[in-house]
């Protein structure tokens, strides 16, 4: 099937990636173990200490069940409440990495590599379902299927094999389209039973630069995903801090042109468009962990409200 | 037949990513105001009216700009330049702005 990559697609030399993933996993073993503890908190729902139904035994009387219960001559005789078993929650949860130039000419694309096997680790960690892998640019291609197991560095070596940060676009709609896709595929093919709940997650890993023409057409895209359950976090990786980008300035102060038709020219925040309802700003690695369990557990509480 | 041939009615305006420098000490950019998103078939004329526009140089009579990138005077699009070098709209570029010698009558042709 489709767990070999694209024949066109070069490789980065396979000993070089397993040292860079042995050495980015060291580096960011304790942040990997700072997010699995938050995300083990919001991803698997706390034991639920209400007593609730209304069953034959139990644990409490149901109040409003007695006058029914006596009414019925003691026939209708559920009238005891138990713990609720909250429902076993699985997940399909899909790293998306830019691939693209511009995370290869400035340190995003290393912060964003570094930032994959530190998530990656935590969820692996976490043992909360199935981890995907997908890489994008001007395309899109399956760095790591959800049906792998991503427990050894020698499945992280391989990932990392694919990103040569060299595609020269970044497409967000597409990678979008891509993502519902997937994720469609991934739910039919998932093996978890009917009495688990299925929760789909994309992470994308990226500069946060894709055109602004595009914006608005990522924004219907995201409502279909929202349909469907997809919940997409976007985190872009800003790493403007470093020495190498000291010249660049900060996405958060990126200025776009816009010529007015009435020969008048404004500049505007790049950021005032960017579709995505849920985003992260990370400058540094260490910041990570906490700011996406704050996203996530913001997002939990809204769609369990 | 169609009507909208030659006018590709979705194609997505690229936008490149510029950093402008100058030497010249009377000219400099304001911190913070020196990297833009432009669209990537602008030229000379259009950034020369860019930097010179309110939120950038806030000149107060326009100054006509040539610009340099990589050493050479910047005669077409930025994207037809970035196509004829190899490079993509993924690239930084960065520009570097000096007073055009070109008399301003002239300026529209280019
Ligand atoms: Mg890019």
């Amino acid at each position: 099937s489709t767990h070999l990559s694209e024949p066109s697609m070069e490789l980065r030399d396979f000993d070089e990636t397993m040292q860079q993933w042995t050495s980015f996993q060291s580096k960011t073993h304790p942040l990997s173990l700072s997010l699995t503890s938050q995300l083990r908190l919001i991803l698997t729902p706390s034991q639920s200490t209400k007593l609730s139904g209304s069953y034959r035994t139990g644990k409490r009387l149901n109040i409003k069940r007695i006058i029914p219960y006596i009414a019925s001559s003691y026939k209708r005789d559920k009238i005891w409440m138990r713990r609720a078993i909250p429902t076993k929650r699985s997940y399909q949860i899909l790293l998306c990495v830019d691939d693209s130039k511009s995370m290869g000419e400035s340190s995003s694309g290393e912060l964003a590599l570094e930032s994959l096997v530190m998530v990656s680790r935590a969820l692996t960690m976490l043992e909360v379902g199935q981890i995907g892998v997908l890489g994008f640019g001007a395309n899109t291609f399956m760095a790591h299927e959800f049906t792998e197991p991503f427990a050894s560095h020698d499945a992280g070596a391989k990932v990392l094999q694919k990103f040569t940060f060299q595609q020269d676009y970044t497409d967000i709609q597409l990678l979008i389209k891509q993502t519902i896709e997937r994720f469609r595929q991934a739910r039919l093919q998932s093996t978890s039973r009917g009495s688990e709940d299925l929760w789909q997650l994309a992470l994308i890993l990226s500069d946060g630069l894709t055109p602004s023409a595009a914006h608005e057409h990522i924004r219907v895209l995201l409502r279909e995903a929202m349909e469907e359950r997809i919940m997409i976090v976007f985190i872009i990786m800003d790493d403007t801090a470093s020495g190498k980008d000291k010249d660049k300035q900060s996405v958060v102060n990126l200025k776009k042109v816009r010529f007015m038709g009435n020969d008048e020219i404004r500049t505007e925040y790049y950021l005032d468009t960017f579709p995505f309802q849920y985003y992260l700003i990370v400058h540094n690695l260490e910041d990570l962990p906490g700011a996406l369990a704050g996203l996530l557990r913001t997002w939990f509480a809204e769609v369990n409200s | 037949m169609d009507t909208e041939m030659g006018q590709p009615a979705l194609a997505e305006v690229q936008q490149i990513r510029v950093n402008f420098t100058t030497t010249s000490p009377d000219l400099q950019l304001p911190e913070g105001r020196t990297q833009l998103l432009v669209p990537a078939d602008i030229k000379r004329y259009g950034l020369s009216r860019v930097l010179n526009s309110e939120s950038m140089l806030n000149t107060s009579s326009p100054i006509p700009f040539d610009f340099l990138i990589n050493g050479s005077f910047l005669r077409t699009s930025l994207e037809d330049y970035l196509k004829a070098n190899g490079l993509s709209a993924e690239s930084t570029v960065t520009l570097q702005y000096v007073r055009s010698l070109i008399p301003p009558v002239f300026q529209a042709s280019f």
